[in-house]
């Protein structure tokens, strides 16, 4: 039995379903996201685990307890915001040791506690200060430590991120992390930034109008998406309109051209849409890898990554590739060579 | 930029006099209740009346069990209505704002008409007419007390300070006391002076229901005195402000109170 067990949650708001059928299991100490673009229920889903929202129908358990229908202030689960929600007349040290107060230890030991816990966080001194005199970043720190003061038993973040801006944001990333394998606190992380997602998480929930896409480690959610969504959402993709030719040996048609897959494939003559990552194509012919011929049409130079745009027979494809000192670039209209192995192009399935 | 800074201070200027020249023109004629020189006679007598103090107090009484009673009845109730009815916010304003419409007098003319005949008959007896009076009284108080309460609330993103709280263990009494009411303070203070003020001045519901109150008492001695009334009006013009100088005093007193700020910076 996991730690939390989430079993077929559903809500309804009215006639719109905002969740359906989310089922995950966490295990303790786990880092779980929840990706998805605004409005996919990850928000909802997570509020229902906080105890926010009542679910329509479906169990949630913790630690082996039904916590479905229990009321937030009972669930051990620490929560913080996109807002922050400091409590704004209370100074660092009181907003921290709010919990602590309240689950009836003594004001001293609240304190000593509330000492330790701006110790984690790397603000020792700004016990006395108010959350107005503190830095957005600052103030989602205290909000941090404020939830994990109580030793909740599972940590919720919502989009604890989106307010900051982009330097403080890969600051406080590594840090959340950091403390969450400190502390080995089993932790569910709402966002909508994939590269958040894949860099914190030992698992990634992908969602999309309130389903369950996909499961699984950044890495295979990355490289093995299970459904189109997933695959347009995570990372840049190459989409290409082909025909199947000979679906035993795994041969399609992009317009005159032929890409050979690794079969089987969907019946002879059907029209599929392959995809591609930019980063496995290459510039310039390769012997056993699939050659296509196309355009330059645009090069742009992104720093460590130069992506090279081809129109190729009725598809555009990007191509990442690392710059190098050696690197020669091609020009916008030269007629150019890219290739990829076959391995590296999968037929994406209908987008539902 | 010289002309703009010119025609910015004769607006302020004439705004000033606009409000100052009849407070001075007030204070100068009360001062002349003896002939030939400035005195304080005026302000002797005032002060000197009972019926000054015992009004004054009554109507101050009045005052703080309209607040209270109030605060009781709005706070909790915006306080929802933030929370889990926001649609119905639209029809809260509304019905926050029918005492601007509804003309005193009419108002007491519907109080008494229902409540002084049975099953009511509150007017049966001097404590239950008090009540009818507070009752009144909130009601005229209700625009600046909403109003003030649901600015407050929206300045603090309630929804989510109670859901911290929650998710911190607090249960309702914790959260409305420890989290929200302290955060209200600025905003109730400023709807409480308002509605101190209103009662203080009252005239037509209070001699309606013929309870001494300080703005009958006050109509009065403008029927038949001619300096007393100016020095009453200095008189209570000071007690107002000297409020208004509490309430910053309280308010500042607080650190935490004074910027509130609990989104994105």
């Amino acid at each position: 039995m996991a730690f939390l067990e989430i079993d077929q949650l559903h809500k309804q708001f009215g006639d719109l379903p905002a969740v359906s059928g989310f089922d995950v299991d966490v295990e303790q100490g786990e880092f779980l996201s929840l990706l998805g673009p605004s409005g996919c229920g990850k928000t909802t889903a997570l509020r229902m685990i906080a105890g926010f929202e009542r679910p329509t129908s479906g169990t949630i358990h913790l630690n082996g307890r039904d916590i479905t229908n229990q009321p937030p202030n009972r669930r051990h689960i620490g929560m913080v915001f996109q807002s922050y929600a400091l409590f704004p007349n209370m100074t660092v040290a009181d907003n921290v040791g709010f919990g602590l107060k309240l689950k009836g230890m003594t004001p001293a030991d609240a304190r000593r506690r509330a000492g330790e816990l701006l110790e984690l966080i790397q603000l020792p001194d700004k016990g006395g200060s108010y959350p107005y005199q503190l830095s957005g970043g600052q103030q989602q720190r205290v909000a941090l430590a404020r939830a994990l003061a109580i030793e909740p038993q599972v940590l919720l973040l919502d989009e604890p991120l989106s307010a900051l801006d982009a330097k403080i944001r890969v600051e406080l990333r590594a840090e959340i992390r950091r403390i969450q394998q400190q502390l080995h606190i089993t932790t569910l992380y709402v966002t909508h930034d994939q590269e958040e997602a894949m860099s914190l998480s030992d698992r990634v929930v992908v969602m999309n109008k309130g389903f369950i896409e996909q499961v699984g480690p950044p890495f295979e959610i990355y490289n093995y998406p299970r459904t189109a969504f997933v695959a347009h959402f995570v990372g840049q993709l190459n989409v290409m309109p082909v025909r199947v030719v000979d679906a035993a040996a795994g041969r399609v048609a992009l317009g005159e051209q032929t890409i050979i897959l690794e079969p089987p494939l969907a019946a002879n003559g059907q029209a599929v849409t392959l995809a591609v990552r930019p980063e496995e194509l290459e510039l310039g012919a390769a012997e056993g890898h699939n050659n296509l011929r196309g355009l330059v049409e645009s090069v742009n130079f992104l720093g460590s990554i130069v992506r090279v745009r081809v129109a190729v027979d009725g598809a555009t494809l990007s191509a990442d590739l690392f710059n190098e000192r050696l690197l020669t670039l091609p020009k916008a209209g030269e007629a150019v060579t890219i290739n990829f192995p076959a391995h590296a192009a999968w037929v994406l399935e209908e987008q539902g | 930029m010289k002309r703009g800074a010119f025609w910015s201070w004769l607006w302020v200027g004439l705004g000033i006099a606009y409000f100052a020249i009849p407070l001075i023109a007030t204070l100068e004629f009360s001062l002349k209740a003896e002939r030939g020189r400035y005195s304080l006679a005026a302000y002797r007598t005032v002060l000197s009346d009972p019926q000054f103090a015992s009004t004054f107090s009554f109507s101050a009484g009045i005052a703080i069990l309209t607040i209270l009673f109030s605060l009781l009845l709005i706070v909790p109730t915006v306080y929802w209505v933030h929370l889990r009815l926001p649609q119905i916010r639209p029809a809260m304003e509304f019905v926050a704002f029918l005492p601007f419409v509804l003309p005193a007098i009419v108002l007491v003319f519907g109080l008494i008409r229902i409540y002084s005949r049975p099953p009511f008959a509150l007017t049966n007896y001097v404590w239950s007419t008090n009540l009818l009076l507070v009752a009144a009284y909130m009601g005229l108080a209700l625009p600046y007390m909403y109003r003030s309460v649901d600015t407050g609330m929206r300045a603090i993103d309630v929804r989510t300070l109670t859901e911290a709280a929650q998710s911190l263990g607090a249960g309702w009494p914790t959260i409305v006391g420890r989290v929200i009411f302290p955060n209200l303070r600025t905003a109730l203070l400023s709807g409480t002076f308002l509605t101190f003020a209103i009662v203080l001045g009252e005239y037509t519901i209070a001699s309606f229901l013929a309870r001494p109150m300080f703005g009958p008492y006050l109509a009065n001695m403008v029927r038949n005195k001619a300096y007393e009334p100016a020095a009453l009006s200095i008189i209570s013009f000071a007690l107002t402000w000297a409020m208004m100088g509490g309430l910053q005093w309280v308010t500042h007193r607080t650190p935490g109170s004074t910027q509130v700020t609990t989104g994105p910076r």
